[in-house]
Protein backbone atom coordinates (compact mmCIF):
# COMPACT_ATOMS: atom_id res chain seq x y z
CA UNK A 1 0.00 0.00 0.00
CA UNK A 2 2.54 2.59 0.46
CA UNK A 3 4.25 1.61 -2.83
CA UNK A 4 1.13 2.34 -4.31
CA UNK A 5 0.86 5.64 -1.97
CA UNK A 6 4.57 6.99 -2.54
CA UNK A 7 3.92 6.23 -6.79
CA UNK A 8 0.52 7.95 -6.63
CA UNK A 9 2.50 11.01 -4.87
CA UNK A 10 5.00 11.22 -7.59
CA UNK A 11 2.14 11.23 -10.33
CA UNK A 12 0.64 13.88 -8.22
CA UNK A 13 3.76 15.86 -8.22
CA UNK A 14 3.91 16.08 -12.54
CA UNK A 15 0.14 16.43 -12.84
CA UNK A 16 0.48 19.88 -10.99
CA UNK A 17 2.23 20.86 -14.24
CA UNK A 18 -1.44 20.93 -15.76
CA UNK A 19 -3.73 23.95 -15.77
CA UNK A 20 -5.30 24.20 -12.79
CA UNK A 21 -9.36 23.87 -14.39
CA UNK A 22 -7.90 20.42 -16.07
CA UNK A 23 -6.80 19.49 -12.87
CA UNK A 24 -9.75 20.13 -10.90
CA UNK A 25 -11.72 18.24 -13.39
CA UNK A 26 -9.85 15.17 -14.47
CA UNK A 27 -6.72 14.95 -12.02
CA UNK A 28 -8.19 11.60 -9.92
CA UNK A 29 -9.30 10.36 -13.32
CA UNK A 30 -5.88 10.57 -14.92
CA UNK A 31 -4.76 9.23 -11.72
CA UNK A 32 -6.51 6.09 -11.82
CA UNK A 33 -5.51 5.74 -14.96
CA UNK A 34 -1.46 6.48 -14.09
CA UNK A 35 -2.18 3.55 -11.44
CA UNK A 36 -4.30 0.93 -13.43
CA UNK A 37 -1.30 1.05 -16.42
CA UNK A 38 1.49 1.04 -13.65
CA UNK A 39 3.53 -2.16 -13.82
CA UNK A 40 3.06 -4.72 -10.77
CA UNK A 41 5.40 -3.41 -8.20
CA UNK A 42 6.20 -0.34 -9.64
CA UNK A 43 6.88 2.77 -6.89
CA UNK A 44 8.41 5.69 -9.04
CA UNK A 45 7.50 7.42 -12.00
CA UNK A 46 9.13 6.14 -15.57
CA UNK A 47 10.63 8.48 -17.24
CA UNK A 48 8.96 7.68 -20.33
CA UNK A 49 5.63 8.45 -18.42
CA UNK A 50 7.28 11.79 -16.94
CA UNK A 51 7.63 12.65 -20.75
CA UNK A 52 4.16 11.75 -21.68
CA UNK A 53 2.72 13.52 -18.99
CA UNK A 54 4.74 16.71 -18.85
CA UNK A 55 4.54 16.75 -22.94
CA UNK A 56 0.68 16.80 -22.54
CA UNK A 57 0.75 19.41 -19.81
CA UNK A 58 3.09 21.98 -22.07
CA UNK A 59 1.21 21.46 -25.09
CA UNK A 60 -1.98 22.11 -22.74
CA UNK A 61 -0.13 25.66 -21.11
CA UNK A 62 0.76 26.91 -24.69
CA UNK A 63 -2.40 26.42 -26.42
CA UNK A 64 -5.00 26.74 -23.49
CA UNK A 65 -7.97 28.23 -25.37
CA UNK A 66 -9.95 25.37 -26.60
CA UNK A 67 -8.89 24.36 -30.65
CA UNK A 68 -11.97 25.88 -32.82
CA UNK A 69 -14.60 23.60 -34.14
CA UNK A 70 -14.92 23.17 -37.60
CA UNK A 71 -18.55 25.38 -38.07
CA UNK A 72 -16.78 28.17 -36.26
CA UNK A 73 -13.60 27.74 -38.55
CA UNK A 74 -15.77 28.08 -41.48
CA UNK A 75 -17.73 30.99 -39.97
CA UNK A 76 -14.50 32.67 -39.20
CA UNK A 77 -12.82 32.07 -42.27
CA UNK A 78 -16.72 33.20 -44.26
CA UNK A 79 -16.70 36.50 -42.31
CA UNK A 80 -13.25 37.45 -43.30
CA UNK A 81 -14.64 36.88 -47.13
CA UNK A 82 -17.43 39.38 -46.45
CA UNK A 83 -15.01 41.67 -45.45
CA UNK A 84 -13.08 41.17 -48.61
CA UNK A 85 -16.62 41.18 -50.58
CA UNK A 86 -16.85 44.90 -48.69
CA UNK A 87 -13.38 45.71 -49.95
CA UNK A 88 -14.05 44.30 -53.37
CA UNK A 89 -17.60 46.78 -53.48
CA UNK A 90 -15.63 50.00 -52.13
CA UNK A 91 -13.28 49.74 -54.22
CA UNK A 92 -15.39 49.15 -57.20
CA UNK A 93 -17.51 52.48 -56.45
CA UNK A 94 -13.78 54.63 -56.40
CA UNK A 95 -12.64 53.27 -59.14
CA UNK A 96 -16.11 53.83 -61.49
CA UNK A 97 -17.21 57.09 -59.04
CA UNK A 98 -15.84 59.44 -61.68
CA UNK A 99 -17.60 57.24 -64.90
CA UNK A 100 -20.38 56.89 -63.02
CA UNK A 101 -20.88 60.43 -62.62
CA UNK A 102 -20.45 61.43 -65.48
CA UNK A 103 -22.50 58.84 -67.64
CA UNK A 104 -25.87 60.06 -64.69
CA UNK A 105 -24.59 63.57 -65.21
CA UNK A 106 -25.24 63.28 -69.21
CA UNK A 107 -28.58 61.25 -68.92
CA UNK A 108 -30.20 62.10 -66.14
CA UNK A 109 -29.02 65.18 -63.84
CA UNK A 110 -31.83 65.03 -61.92
CA UNK A 111 -30.36 61.56 -59.74
CA UNK A 112 -27.21 63.25 -59.47
CA UNK A 113 -28.15 63.71 -55.72
CA UNK A 114 -29.54 60.01 -55.20
CA UNK A 115 -25.91 59.32 -56.62
CA UNK A 116 -24.03 60.90 -54.45
CA UNK A 117 -25.43 59.96 -51.06
CA UNK A 118 -24.97 56.35 -52.86
CA UNK A 119 -21.45 56.86 -53.38
CA UNK A 120 -20.38 58.83 -50.20
CA UNK A 121 -22.07 56.26 -47.98
CA UNK A 122 -20.24 53.53 -49.82
CA UNK A 123 -17.02 55.28 -49.08
CA UNK A 124 -17.56 55.69 -45.26
CA UNK A 125 -19.89 52.41 -44.99
CA UNK A 126 -18.17 50.25 -46.21
CA UNK A 127 -14.62 50.79 -44.14
CA UNK A 128 -17.05 50.31 -41.23
CA UNK A 129 -18.61 47.43 -42.27
CA UNK A 130 -15.35 45.97 -43.33
CA UNK A 131 -13.82 46.61 -39.76
CA UNK A 132 -16.81 45.07 -38.38
CA UNK A 133 -16.32 41.93 -40.20
CA UNK A 134 -12.91 41.38 -39.56
CA UNK A 135 -13.31 42.44 -35.76
CA UNK A 136 -16.51 39.86 -35.37
CA UNK A 137 -14.61 37.33 -37.27
CA UNK A 138 -11.40 38.01 -34.75
CA UNK A 139 -13.60 37.64 -32.03
CA UNK A 140 -15.98 35.01 -33.07
CA UNK A 141 -12.62 32.96 -33.70
CA UNK A 142 -11.96 33.11 -29.77
CA UNK A 143 -15.41 32.06 -29.04
CA UNK A 144 -16.74 35.09 -27.24
CA UNK A 145 -19.89 34.64 -26.85
CA UNK A 146 -20.95 38.32 -27.18
CA UNK A 147 -19.44 38.30 -30.38
CA UNK A 148 -22.01 35.52 -31.10
CA UNK A 149 -24.61 37.62 -30.32
CA UNK A 150 -23.93 40.77 -32.26
CA UNK A 151 -22.88 38.82 -35.36
CA UNK A 152 -26.78 37.93 -35.27
CA UNK A 153 -27.88 41.52 -34.15
CA UNK A 154 -25.59 42.72 -37.25
CA UNK A 155 -27.00 40.12 -39.79
CA UNK A 156 -30.23 40.88 -38.62
CA UNK A 157 -29.87 44.38 -38.92
CA UNK A 158 -28.22 43.71 -42.72
CA UNK A 159 -31.27 41.83 -43.81
CA UNK A 160 -34.03 44.58 -42.42
CA UNK A 161 -31.61 47.39 -44.73
CA UNK A 162 -31.27 44.90 -47.72
CA UNK A 163 -35.11 44.64 -47.44
CA UNK A 164 -35.78 47.96 -46.82
CA UNK A 165 -33.72 49.48 -49.67
CA UNK A 166 -35.09 46.50 -52.42
CA UNK A 167 -38.55 47.85 -51.32
CA UNK A 168 -37.64 51.47 -51.36
CA UNK A 169 -35.61 51.96 -54.44
CA UNK A 170 -35.60 49.11 -56.37
CA UNK A 171 -35.93 50.40 -59.95
CA UNK A 172 -33.08 52.94 -59.00
CA UNK A 173 -30.66 49.74 -58.26
CA UNK A 174 -28.78 48.68 -60.76
CA UNK A 175 -28.13 44.24 -60.57
CA UNK A 176 -24.68 44.46 -59.90
CA UNK A 177 -25.43 46.31 -56.56
CA UNK A 178 -28.20 43.75 -55.81
CA UNK A 179 -25.61 41.31 -56.74
CA UNK A 180 -23.55 42.65 -54.36
CA UNK A 181 -25.72 42.93 -51.91
CA UNK A 182 -27.04 39.74 -51.68
CA UNK A 183 -23.74 37.79 -52.01
CA UNK A 184 -22.91 39.67 -48.84
CA UNK A 185 -26.57 39.11 -46.99
CA UNK A 186 -25.31 35.56 -47.81
CA UNK A 187 -22.25 35.40 -46.64
CA UNK A 188 -23.62 36.76 -43.16
CA UNK A 189 -26.49 34.39 -43.30
CA UNK A 190 -24.22 30.84 -43.70
CA UNK A 191 -22.08 32.60 -40.90
CA UNK A 192 -24.38 33.06 -38.36
CA UNK A 193 -25.76 29.62 -39.17
CA UNK A 194 -22.38 27.97 -38.73
CA UNK A 195 -22.01 29.80 -34.86
CA UNK A 196 -24.99 29.26 -33.68
CA UNK A 197 -25.00 25.02 -34.56
CA UNK A 198 -24.99 23.11 -31.27
CA UNK A 199 -20.84 22.03 -31.92
CA UNK A 200 -20.43 25.97 -32.09
CA UNK A 201 -22.32 26.54 -28.95
CA UNK A 202 -20.34 23.98 -27.12
CA UNK A 203 -17.30 26.21 -27.85
CA UNK A 204 -18.81 29.18 -26.82
CA UNK A 205 -20.03 27.94 -23.78
CA UNK A 206 -17.62 25.03 -22.80
CA UNK A 207 -19.41 25.36 -19.53
CA UNK A 208 -22.27 23.49 -20.83
CA UNK A 209 -20.53 21.08 -23.01
CA UNK A 210 -18.82 19.63 -19.72
CA UNK A 211 -21.60 19.74 -17.11
CA UNK B 1 -5.85 13.72 -37.91
CA UNK B 2 -2.94 11.99 -36.06
CA UNK B 3 -3.05 8.62 -35.24
CA UNK B 4 -3.75 8.70 -31.56
CA UNK B 5 -6.66 10.70 -32.46
CA UNK B 6 -8.09 8.17 -34.98
CA UNK B 7 -7.39 5.30 -32.84
CA UNK B 8 -8.84 6.79 -29.63
CA UNK B 9 -12.15 8.12 -32.05
CA UNK B 10 -12.00 4.23 -33.40
CA UNK B 11 -12.10 2.72 -29.94
CA UNK B 12 -15.48 4.76 -29.21
CA UNK B 13 -16.95 3.97 -32.47
CA UNK B 14 -19.16 1.06 -30.83
CA UNK B 15 -19.89 2.35 -27.81
CA UNK B 16 -18.93 4.08 -24.27
CA UNK B 17 -15.73 3.53 -22.95
CA UNK B 18 -13.80 4.57 -19.50
CA UNK B 19 -9.86 6.56 -19.94
CA UNK B 20 -8.30 2.81 -19.39
CA UNK B 21 -10.91 0.96 -21.53
CA UNK B 22 -9.53 3.35 -24.45
CA UNK B 23 -5.99 2.53 -23.80
CA UNK B 24 -6.72 -1.36 -23.91
CA UNK B 25 -9.38 -0.46 -27.20
CA UNK B 26 -6.53 1.32 -28.93
CA UNK B 27 -3.56 -1.76 -28.51
CA UNK B 28 -6.08 -3.93 -29.35
CA UNK B 29 -6.86 -2.02 -32.55
CA UNK B 30 -3.31 -1.51 -33.46
CA UNK B 31 -2.20 -4.96 -32.50
CA UNK B 32 -0.27 -3.74 -29.52
CA UNK B 33 1.44 -0.95 -31.81
CA UNK B 34 0.34 1.89 -30.29
CA UNK B 35 0.59 2.36 -26.36
CA UNK B 36 -1.28 5.06 -25.38
CA UNK B 37 -0.40 6.46 -22.30
CA UNK B 38 -2.57 8.57 -20.14
CA UNK B 39 -1.03 11.88 -20.42
CA UNK B 40 -1.41 11.37 -24.39
CA UNK B 41 -4.60 10.41 -24.21
CA UNK B 42 -5.99 12.97 -21.66
CA UNK B 43 -4.42 15.96 -23.75
CA UNK B 44 -6.12 14.47 -26.70
CA UNK B 45 -9.63 14.21 -24.96
CA UNK B 46 -9.54 17.21 -24.02
CA UNK B 47 -9.39 18.77 -27.20
CA UNK B 48 -11.47 16.51 -29.12
CA UNK B 49 -14.11 17.25 -26.00
CA UNK B 50 -13.69 20.61 -26.84
CA UNK B 51 -14.01 20.41 -30.56
CA UNK B 52 -17.39 18.32 -29.57
CA UNK B 53 -16.24 15.11 -31.18
CA UNK B 54 -16.52 13.36 -27.83
CA UNK B 55 -18.37 13.81 -24.94
CA UNK B 56 -19.32 12.56 -21.28
CA UNK B 57 -21.17 9.65 -20.98
CA UNK B 58 -21.65 9.33 -17.05
CA UNK B 59 -18.99 8.27 -14.40
CA UNK B 60 -18.79 6.07 -11.98
CA UNK B 61 -16.41 5.37 -8.32
CA UNK B 62 -14.82 2.47 -8.55
CA UNK B 63 -12.48 0.91 -5.65
CA UNK B 64 -12.62 4.68 -4.56
CA UNK B 65 -11.38 5.45 -7.85
CA UNK B 66 -12.83 7.98 -10.61
CA UNK B 67 -13.80 6.73 -13.68
CA UNK B 68 -15.36 8.75 -16.18
CA UNK B 69 -17.02 7.75 -19.66
CA UNK B 70 -16.84 8.76 -23.46
CA UNK B 71 -18.52 8.50 -26.60
CA UNK B 72 -19.18 9.87 -29.73
CA UNK B 73 -20.98 12.72 -30.65
CA UNK B 74 -22.74 12.48 -33.93
CA UNK B 75 -20.18 14.85 -35.31
CA UNK B 76 -17.09 12.70 -33.97
CA UNK B 77 -18.88 10.02 -35.96
CA UNK B 78 -19.23 11.79 -39.02
CA UNK B 79 -15.43 12.98 -38.65
CA UNK B 80 -14.52 9.31 -37.81
CA UNK B 81 -16.42 8.24 -41.00
CA UNK B 82 -14.93 10.55 -43.17
CA UNK B 83 -11.27 10.14 -42.20
CA UNK B 84 -11.44 6.17 -42.32
CA UNK B 85 -13.10 6.91 -45.78
CA UNK B 86 -10.40 9.19 -46.62
CA UNK B 87 -7.83 6.62 -45.30
CA UNK B 88 -9.27 3.56 -47.11
CA UNK B 89 -9.30 5.50 -50.41
CA UNK B 90 -5.66 6.43 -49.53
CA UNK B 91 -4.84 2.81 -48.85
CA UNK B 92 -6.40 1.22 -51.68
CA UNK B 93 -4.81 3.63 -54.13
CA UNK B 94 -1.31 2.31 -52.54
CA UNK B 95 -1.98 -1.04 -52.63
CA UNK B 96 -3.34 -0.47 -56.76
CA UNK B 97 -0.29 0.62 -57.25
CA UNK B 98 2.01 -1.59 -55.75
CA UNK B 99 0.66 -4.32 -56.95
CA UNK B 100 -1.72 -4.31 -59.97
CA UNK B 101 -2.51 -7.54 -60.15
CA UNK B 102 -3.81 -7.98 -57.06
CA UNK B 103 -5.80 -4.95 -56.80
CA UNK B 104 -9.24 -6.70 -57.25
CA UNK B 105 -8.80 -8.39 -54.55
CA UNK B 106 -7.70 -6.14 -52.60
CA UNK B 107 -10.37 -3.03 -52.66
Amino acid sequence: MSDTAALERGYRRILAWYPRSFRAENEDEVLAVLLATAAEGQTRVSPAEAWDLLRGATRMRLWPVAPRPRSVRAAVRLMLAGAVAELAGLITVLVTSGAVRAAVAARDPAAMHALMVHQVSAMVGCPIAIGLWVWLASANGKGKDWARMLSGACFGVCTLTVLGLLAQHAATHAPADVIAAAVVWAIGLASVVLIFTPAAGRYYRPELARG
Amino acid sequence: MQEATFLILTALADGTQHGYGIITEVAQISSDRVKLRAGTLYTALDRLRAEGLVAVDGEEVVEGRLRRYYRLTPEGTKVLADEAARLHENATAALTRLRPGLAGGLA
